[in-house]
């Protein structure tokens, strides 16, 4: 039977029906529907950890001890989990291990394009890279099986395009979940240096077989005077361009990238094209054995961004010396505006946002931000660096200490907070470092789609309490108060002290959920259009995404868009704004709270 | 042949579950199929961009702009953005509704003149039949009717409720109008 899966859901099933039993990921676009599919089977322990170190930790302590594993995160995330991984190729494990990257080129929803099989190449890890869900779903099962038997890590890359892409794949019925016994084994497990120096010298054994294991995964296709050696989703897209240039080639497809095998040399010409999505690192590999290559190095296709039919074409025909230009593409005569991501309306850091802007106003802030939803404060103005999980406090520290003009506001979600901030906050209060945190805490990690955070378990107001760090907790969609607050707060970092802000209400979208199952519908809130003195606070200021500025200036409310969240109410100077139903209001605003 | 068809809209108006439909319709039919959100889908109010490709066997995931046998759009100012994936003599399907983008109002006959450019376009009352019907959710299922009587794919009628079923006839029946 074929199933409509996406390729992330490919992974999953694979590693299933090689009897995973521990799994661990942080979510992040575009990897986490493979935690997401694991966490159905309640046969396996399976977790979302704080962030992808700790997931890491916990597969490969997991196949320490013999239970076969997989830990699942983006591409990003790897850096987080860098220190284990490395370590993780010096013990090796004694069941399987199998970690997943989902790689994002062209960053649809990511700080960085960074290409992971690099970290292979560097940890002496090998890359399994699958270019459709059909081939993840195998690559993942096989992935574990090869792990086991050479008692080695293996990565598994994926991409976007085979990640986020939905085909019919084939499954094969989950295995029993194979789990494990840990036995001691102190020469190999507790890599003091001179332990360590004995596995390196392993590890470099194994590496070299490895490098016949490869060819395992390498198919030869076609027949023609051209090679093309293709990995990934490269493959798929040098096929169809081959086909479209009417060129018959013979097309090497690469399924383990690193290590590159050795039997490449029996099988290439003199020259290749090399199609692969991401950094050149099969070509980088080839031209290592001496095998000259036409591929991203020289530029014949694109180095940054994604592969596209059009590129591969484009840069296969140029290759070949064919000639061909493909035509332009059409363009319409009228240029529609940008849609950028916003806040959904309602949003509780919409409120946020609006109380540290009005509090902040006249003074010199800096604004530090962070990755998460609440990066869209970057549409008030109110982020002027975001740059890695944890960056809002860590940077935001380093600002603080050199400009001392500037009062920096470090604004973080509470997912992040969890994942990356806890040993910053030790660093905040062991140097007095004034400035002021505020910890967006919508109780889910909403932009991965709602996974649970572990702010109930572990409010933040604890852990600054614990730390000594004086803090305010706010209802964001209690405009007047949360702006009062955060002016004191604002205050009390000037005068020298970090001040924590904790404001907390959860993710509209997920009280939203709830609502609809309960059959309660919140209420819509509209414009008296003759009290409207289209002064802009509500659109420019607040940023509600479902208020629309007319062509006069005045506000309209999209009914289909309105979370009723009451905030454009408050903050309208001139009470122009109404809910349709009263008397909804409160029980909407209190049945949120405890979404 | 592969059928190249991208589907686009605004987030929240069930622009994935289109895909997912006539995905599904493919394989009932023994076709090769390959669905790609290639954008947006985590946010609200966003374009949202969606890929079908159908076929005895699928390779590349995503189309290339200048590659689309067919566009459907779900909203007509994303219309305009997907403009650039037409071929010549595609047929360009655009339900007639504009979702205005905060801050920048656009006027939405200006929005279909421009659209009219095209030969092949096709606009269709699908949110006004999905209001007439009870709902705009429905306004998929019309769209859903309308494209499945264009690529001629049948199996979708046994898991649509009554009223998607209602709606997915009114799109048919626009389509045979052709
Ligand atoms: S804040 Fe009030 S007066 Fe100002 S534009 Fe909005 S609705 Fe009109
Ligand atoms: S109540 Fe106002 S601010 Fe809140 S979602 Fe509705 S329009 Fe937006």
């Amino acid at each position: 039977m074929k199933h409509l899966l996406l390729g992330n859901e490919a992974i999953a099933y694979g590693a299933l029906s090689a009897g995973v039993a521990v799994a661990a990921g942080y979510p992040g676009t575009p990897s986490s529907e493979i935690i997401e599919t694991l966490l159905e089977f309640k046969d396996r322990k399976v977790y979302w950890a704080s962030n992808e170190k700790t997931a890491v930790e916990l597969a490969y302590g997991a196949a320490l001890a013999g239970a076969r594993a997989l830990a699942a995160m983006k591409h990003v995330g790897l850096n987080v989990a860098a220190d284990p991984f490395h370590s993780a190729a010096y013990t090796g494990v004694v069941g399987g291990l199998l970690i997943v990257t989902a790689d994002d080129p062209h960053m649809w929803s990511s700080q960085n394009e960074q290409d992971t099989r690099w970290y292979g190449l560097q940890s002496y890890i090998p890359v399994l890279e699958p270019s459709e869900p059909q081939e993840a779903f195998k690559m993942a099962k096989d992935g574990l099986a090869l792990s086991e038997s050479l008692e080695h890590p293996v990565l598994l890359r994926s991409t976007t395009r085979v990640s986020h892409v939905r085909a019919p794949v084939v499954v094969e019925p989950p295995a029993p979940p194979k789990f494990g016994k840990f036995s001691r084994d102190v020469e190999r497990y507790v890599l003091v240096p001179q332990n360590a120096r004995r596995r390196r010298a392993d590890v470099l054994r194994k590496w070299e077989l490895l490098k016949d294991f490869s060819a395992r995964f390498m198919s030869v296709e076609g027949e023609g005077d051209v090679t093309v050696v293709a990995s990934g989703v490269g493959y798929l897209y040098a096929v169809e361009a081959l086909e479209r240039l009417g060129v018959k080639a013979r097309i090497v497809k690469i399924g383990m990238s690193v290590p590159l095998s050795k039997k490449v040399v029996d099988v290439v010409t003199d020259e290749v094209v090399v199609v692969e999505e991401g950094d050149p690192v099969v070509e980088t590999q080839l031209r290592v054995m001496g095998i000259k290559t036409k591929g991203k190095i020289d530029g014949f296709f694109p180095q940054s961004g994604e592969l596209s039919l059009r590129a591969v074409v484009e840069g296969l025909s140029k290759a070949l010396g064919l000639g061909v230009k493909l035509a332009d593409p059409a363009k319409p005569t009228l240029q529609p505006p940008p849609r950028p991501p916003y806040l959904c309306p309602g949003c509780p850091h919409m409120g946020t946002f609006y109380a540290l802007k009005l509090a902040g106003a006249g003074q010199k802030v800096v604004w530090s931000g962070d990755i998460g939803c609440y990066t869209l404060g970057i549409n008030t103005g109110q982020q002027d660096l975001a740059t890695h999980m944890g960056s809002s406090i860590g940077l935001g520290m380093g600002i603080a200490l050199s400009d001392r003009e500037k009062l920096v506001v470090a604004t973080i979600g509470d997912s992040t907070f969890y994942h990356a901030a806890l040993p910053q906050l030790i660093d905040l209060k062991t140097k007095k470092i004034p400035l002021v945190l505020v910890v967006m805490d919508n109780e889910y990690t909403a932009m991965t789609g709602g996974q649970p955070s572990p702010s109930r378990a572990v409010p933040a107001e604890r852990l600054m309490e614990a730390i000594g760090i004086k803090h305010y907790v706010i209802d964001p969609v209690d405009v007047k108060r949360s702006v009062e607050v955060a002016k004191r707060a604002i205050a009390e970092a000037k005068s020298g002290e970090p001040v924590a802000l904790i404001s907390r209400r959860p993710c509209v979208l997920e009280a939203l959920r709830a609502a609809r199952r309960s059959g309660f519908k919140p209420p819509k809130y509209y414009v008296v259009s003759d009290r409207c003195r289209s002064c802009g606070i509500c659109y420019n200021l607040l940023k509600c995404y479902a208020i629309t500025k007319l062509p006069d200036g005045k506000a309209w409310i999209d009914p289909s868009l309105c979370n009723g969240c009451s905030m454009c109410a408050q903050v309208c100077p001139y009470d122009a704004i109404k809910p349709a139903e009263p008397d909804k209001v409160s029980k909407w605003l209190e049945l949120w709270s405890q979404a | 042949m592969v059928t190249s068809i991208v589907i686009v809209g605004v987030g929240g108006q069930g622009v994935m579950t289109l895909a997912r439909w006539l995905g599904r319709a493919a394989v009932a039919a023994g076709y090769d199929v390959k669905i790609a959100e290639v954008h947006g889908l985590s946010q609200r109010g966003g374009s949202v961009e969606v890929h079908v490709r159908i076929g005895e066997r699928v390779y590349a995931p995503v189309v290339s702009e200048g590659d689309a046998d067919y566009v459907v759009a779900m909203e007509a100012i994303e219309a305009l953005r997907a403009f650039r994936y037409l071929k010549e003599e595609a047929l360009f399907v655009v339900n007639k509704r504009i979702i205005q983008v905060p801050g920048k109002y656009v006027d939405p006959e200006q929005v279909y003149r421009a659209l009219a450019v095209h030969k092949g376009l096709r606009l269709v009352p699908a949110f006004e039949l999905a209001l007439k019907i009870g709902d705009p959710i429905y306004e998929n299922s019309v769209l859903l009717g309308y494209v499945a009587k264009l690529l001629r794919l049948d199996g979708f009628v046994d898991w649509l409720d009554e009223k998607n079923l209602r709606a997915f006839e009114e799109g048919r029946r626009l389509a045979s109008a052709l």
